[in-house]
């Protein structure tokens, strides 16, 4: 049972240690646990060097002399094998592994515990008394986080069924660019592959599970692509013109600038509110009742007004 | 603690990370590794035993891994080749990235030295594996930090609280019970000094906090309040409805089912997701939730119609 386990820790150490690109026929004379038929022994090297790669080190391909047509042989090379973060002080590693704990008990939990083992590693001690005390956490457990993850980590296609408005599946293919959480909720960015074009995708929208399709590094993230620019998305913004009774709607006050208004009747305030869905300001609108009447856009108002005319008719 | 065995790859990359921690730990005791690494005791003795048999080819004594941990304590020899901290997967760089942006947004402005070291931080990861991660979090850091201290120290707390559904902001004293997630919410649940029962609070609702040193000998077991219950139809939009209403169904039921029926301690909640989806709902018991809801369209709309506010200016 831990054959192959030997086998992996064994094959990484005769490959970190070699100068030279070691040959197949001397990795399996030389490093134990290769065994039976030449084929399977081939088999077996395959399939052990796609498990380090899944472990994040990279294997080098080459040959001894490039003057011959020479059997090509394989090494790690150290500096690609050692952690790539460079110097860290102590209250980096406490922010670091801060970060990670984020992760605990969510989508990445192993990865988070992959990460905190390498910090403490490390062997600085941490100076956690320089940072403030902060609990972040991420709490998703969406499998598909990770599967998402995963996708844009390797340049791989996914597929997945997503539920449109009517709760009708509609199947995507997307090269996966990014991640990113608002609202309190995970979205996935990527290159909709039948509709040609960016798109955006509510995980907690589709239906079962992301899988991939094809290769790994099947395609490149543009470089003009930034997810912090679609966190904030501060381009197409309209600007709505309300009244707000005072010390009331809060959650509209919290997002508006109140603007002065000789003419605004006791008791009311006229605050500016930038909005981009139209649909979403008209529902907050309504959910605060008496407390909001909305004087500009003409449309927005014109929205609201039909609804509470349709309401008393259903209601009343 | 793990609680199915590790595969053979989980276990080697646990080998491979083994070496380097015990080197930088020289005589740490098995508990404590067993810990770190969060395996058990046994797990853990397995994973030495196999790391024994491991070094360079020839795998004579020279060549082997020399590790000593027969007195409860692990020490390590001859494993210079493993002895560097391995290289950090791009899942655990995408971890250490989006947790990064958690501390920025929860850290404040006074503290720019820490707020630089995560820029820096996180330029070195993005040079890696790209800008592939983000998140603009909802829930401020230092309040589940006080949060999570008030229920270990059973202290009580005074968070100031914007309820949505009263459309109030009111400092309130609780006693912290628990942490949970409620429909993709991370909720308190507390028991609410103001008003005399248990309350549930949205953590992203939470404006401030403050632990006071009064601690609560009283038992606050956990109780559930009575569920207030409206029914009604869906005409459209049916997708976001449902998420707004927090009705969890199957995609082939909800398209069959013509009564939807929603839930809440709060008849407030209820008749405001009705007045916000007016377009696509109607309720349609009890009366007197019909009643309130054309009630409340009336006013608004009186108001509308009022001089004060029918110009369009």
């Amino acid at each position: 049972m831990s054959r192959k386990t030997e086998r992996l820790v064994n094959l990484t150490i005769a490959l970190l240690a070699t100068k030279r690109y070691l040959t197949k026929a001397e990795i399996f004379r030389t490093v134990d646990g290769y065994e039976g038929t030449p084929e399977s022994k081939e088999r077996m090297f395959e399939r052990d060097k796609d498990d380090l790669r899944n472990l994040g080190i990279v294997i080098e391909v080459g040959t001894f002399d490039p003057l011959f047509e020479d059997e090509s042989g394989y090494r790690i090379k150290p500096e690609n094998y050692q952690f790539q973060l460079g110097d860290l002080d102590s209250r980096d590693i406490a922010l670091l592994s801060i970060a990670a704990e984020a992760w605990r008990g969510a989508a990445l939990d192993s990865s988070a515990l992959g990460a905190l083992v390498k910090l403490h590693a490390i062997g600085i001690e941490t100076d956690s008394e320089s940072i403030p005390d902060l609990a972040p956490a991420v709490l998703s457990k969406d499998t598909n986080l990770a599967g998402a993850i995963s996708a844009i980590n390797s340049r791989t296609i996914i597929t997945f069924a997503y539920l449109n408005e009517s709760l009708q599946e509609e199947g995507r293919v997307l090269e996966p660019y990014a991640v990113a959480s608002k609202y309190g909720h995970w979205y996935l960015f990527g290159n909709d592959l039948d509709r040609k074009g960016l798109r955006s995708f509510r995980l907690d929208r589709i239906s079962g599970l992301i899988t991939t399709k094809g290769r790994a590094a099947s395609y490149e993230i543009p470089s003009s692509f930034s997810v912090e620019s679609h966190l904030h998305e501060t381009s197409s913004h309209q600007t709505a013109e309300l009244y707000l009774r005072t010390g009331r709607a809060i959650g509209l006050r919290n997002k508006s600038k109140e603007i002065a208004d000789a003419d605004a009747p006791l008791d009311w305030h006229k605050v500016l509110i930038s909005y981009q869905d139209q649909e979403r300001l008209i529902e907050e609108v309504l959910w605060y009742g008496e407390d909001v009447v909305v004087i500009k856009p003409e449309v927005v108002r014109k929205s609201v007004i039909s609804r509470l005319q349709s309401g008393v008719k259903r209601y009343g | 603690m793990a609680d199915k065995p590790s595969t053979p790859l989980e276990k080697a990359a646990r080998l491979l990370d083994l070496v380097p921690y015990i080197s930088t730990h020289q005589g740490v005791s098995i508990a404590e590794l067993a810990a770190e690494f969060e395996v058990t005791e046994n797990e853990l003795l397995s994973d030495l035993n196999t790391l024994w048999m491991c070094g360079l080819p020839g795998y004579t004594p020279l060549e082997l891994i020399d590790l000593e941990f027969e007195s409860g304590y692990v020490s390590i020899r001859n494993a210079e080749i493993l002895q560097r901290v391995r290289v950090l997967t791009k899942d655990e760089l995408v971890v250490l990235l989006v947790g990064l942006d958690i501390l920025h947004k929860s850290i404040d402005e006074n503290r720019s030295d820490l707020l630089l070291a995560i820029d820096s931080l996180q330029r070195k990861i993005k040079g890696i594996i790209g800008d592939v991660a983000a998140i603009s979090p909802i829930v401020n850091s230092a309040h589940r930090a006080l949060i999570l201290k008030a229920i270990s120290s059973r202290k009580t707390l005074e968070i100031s609280y914007h309820s949505l559904i009263r459309d109030t902001v009111a400092i309130r004293k609780v006693t912290p019970l628990e942490l949970t997630m409620d429909h993709g919410y991370e909720v308190l649940q507390a028991y609410c000094h103001l008003a005399g029962a248990y309350r549930t609070f949205r953590l992203d609702n939470i404006q401030g906090a403050t632990l006071s040193n009064e601690v609560s000998q009283k038992d606050f077991s956990k109780q559930i309040d009575a569920d207030l219950q409206i029914e009604f139809s869906i005409s459209g939009r049916l997708r976001t409805t449902l998420e707004r209403f927090r009705i969890t169904i199957e995609p082939d039921v909800a398209l069959k089912t013509e009564r939807f029926v929603a839930s809440s301690f709060s008849q407030d909640w209820l008749i405001r997701n009705a007045m916000s989806t007016l377009e696509v709902t109607e309720v349609l018991t009890p009366e007197s939730s019909r009643t309130e809801l054309a009630q409340r369209c009336q006013k608004t709309l009186d108001l509308y119609e009022s001089p004060d506010f029918a110009k369009s200016s």
